[in-house]
């Protein structure tokens, strides 16, 4: 077949009416033609107009639930799945990290509550949070993603007696049955699990916890993605922890 | 709404805009559930097919190019495309063989169509009113029923050159009568 050959055959492989061994040598054409490529396009767009020949109908909303429903899941589980640098792993080498100390940093600390009070707007929340700062002894530590690119971050309070409040922001949400789950790390030991839970639709959340006491100035704390009754043992990359 | 303001909705949606996936849902849901009522014949998997576009349309917002073709056409060509891999599904389960009764279509609201769309509509179907029947059974087979020129030609009891012959003066016809009366048509 002749270049012609195949452009007579456009208008029908644009109604994807051409039988099997037509279509396919057509296609091999298409590959090195740009003119029958242009020409399959315009063709298409004559059949697109064909479209409009039917009846316009209204499908229930639950379509529009169901697509923007899945469409959330797809969102979660595209920035959950979470690798860290592969420089590092970081459920196995806690023992060189256990250096880090958790330092209280006041002037970074006044600007992130007044973040945090924008963010999460829910002031009884940040009073709590302030009140528990006030407290002699009490630290704040930061979480962030090993992914700089990674806009979710969480502040950790907590006080000498294992009182703490997190709060965090710009959460992607998780997939249906999902929560996240906040650990505590200290030096070789296993993770200790603290508690679930789940950011409201803008991604904040504040979850107020009770920390083992040997968990007060743990070496890191972090936030997994775990089922939502939660887990006792960690069963997926980290996804914010303290540095 | 104009094609280019499309063309912004599908790069929002690349960027992961789920406002903007609602939004090209509720300017077009009409049009491609009308679209593929008419090829399945069946509510149900029509609204399955529809979910299954706007996700793909979700997941390959960036495989759109605006050079390639305007997003009215990529958007019917999928829905189509899927409508007839799924009537071809069903046809191979026997499914379909009795939907001969179209059902009840739900009205719907004037506010979920626009004047872009019925203008369209009618030019479209002005221009078939137009081509001779041996053209347009050919065009309306292909396109709605998704039969082969050679399933045509059965069909139809006609020599299967002849089918192809139809089939492409039939398709020039209505180019021809659609050129320079909507740009929204793209071409």
């Amino acid at each position: 077949m002749v270049h012609d050959d195949y452009k007579e055959m456009i208008p029908a492989r644009a109604l994807s009416a051409l039988d099997a061994a037509e279509e396919r040598a057509l296609n091999e054409h298409l590959e090195n033609c740009a003119e029958c490529r242009k020409e399959l396009e315009d063709w298409q767009a004559t059949a697109a107009a064909l479209s409009l020949a039917s009846d316009p109908a209204e499908p229930s909303p639950k379509v529009r639930e169901r697509i923007l429903s899945e469409v959330r899941k797809d969102r979660a589980s595209e920035v959950i799945p979470f690798t860290p640098t592969p420089r590092r792993n970081l459920w196995t080498s806690f023992g060189s990290l256990g250096a880090i100390a958790a330092v209280v940093l006041f002037a970074a600390l006044s600007i992130g509550l007044a973040v945090l009070w924008r963010q999460n707007q829910g002031l009884k929340s940040a009073d709590e949070f302030v009140q528990l700062v006030n407290t002699p002894g009490a630290r704040v530590r930061e979480l962030r993603g090993n992914d700089p690119g990674q806009s979710a971050t969480a502040k950790l309070a907590y006080d000498r007696n294992g009182r703490a409040i997190l709060m965090a922001s710009k959460l992607p949400n998780v997939p249906q049955g999902k929560a996240y789950q906040l650990w505590f790390i200290v030096g070789d030991k296993p993770p200790v699990p603290g508690k679930t839970f789940v950011p409201d639709s803008a991604g904040n959340a504040v979850l107020n916890d009770e920390m083992p006491r040997d968990a007060v100035d743990a070496d890191v704390y972090a936030i997994t993605v775990e089922p939502a009754s939660g887990s006792s043992a960690p069963t997926s990359p980290i996804y914010l922890r303290t540095f | 709404m104009q094609p280019e303001d499309d063309v912004k909705l599908l790069k929002a949606i690349a960027a992961r805009d789920e406002a903007a996936l609602a939004q090209l849902y509720d300017r077009y849901r009409v049009i491609l559930f009308g679209l593929l009522m008419r090829i399945l014949n069946n509510r149900e998997e029509a609204e399955d097919v529809l979910q299954e576009v706007f996700l793909q349309v979700w997941r390959k917002a960036h495989d759109f190019d605006e050079n390639r073709g305007r997003p009215f056409t990529w958007l019917v060509t999928l829905a189509r495309s899927r409508g007839i891999d799924r009537l071809r599904t069903l046809a191979a389960r026997e499914r379909v063989a009795e939907a001969s009764a179209r059902e009840a279509v739900e009205e719907f609201s004037d506010a979920a169509t626009d004047a872009f769309k019925s203008e369209q509509r009618g030019l479209v179907n002005k221009a078939l009113a137009q081509l001779p029947d041996e053209q347009k059974r050919p065009l309306m087979l292909a396109y709605f029923d998704g039969l082969t020129q050679s399933e045509i030609a059965t069909r139809l009891g006609a020599p299967l050159g002849t089918v192809k012959t139809r089939m492409r003066t039939g398709l020039m016809n209505l180019r021809e009568q659609l050129a320079g009366k909507g740009e929204s048509f793209g071409f």
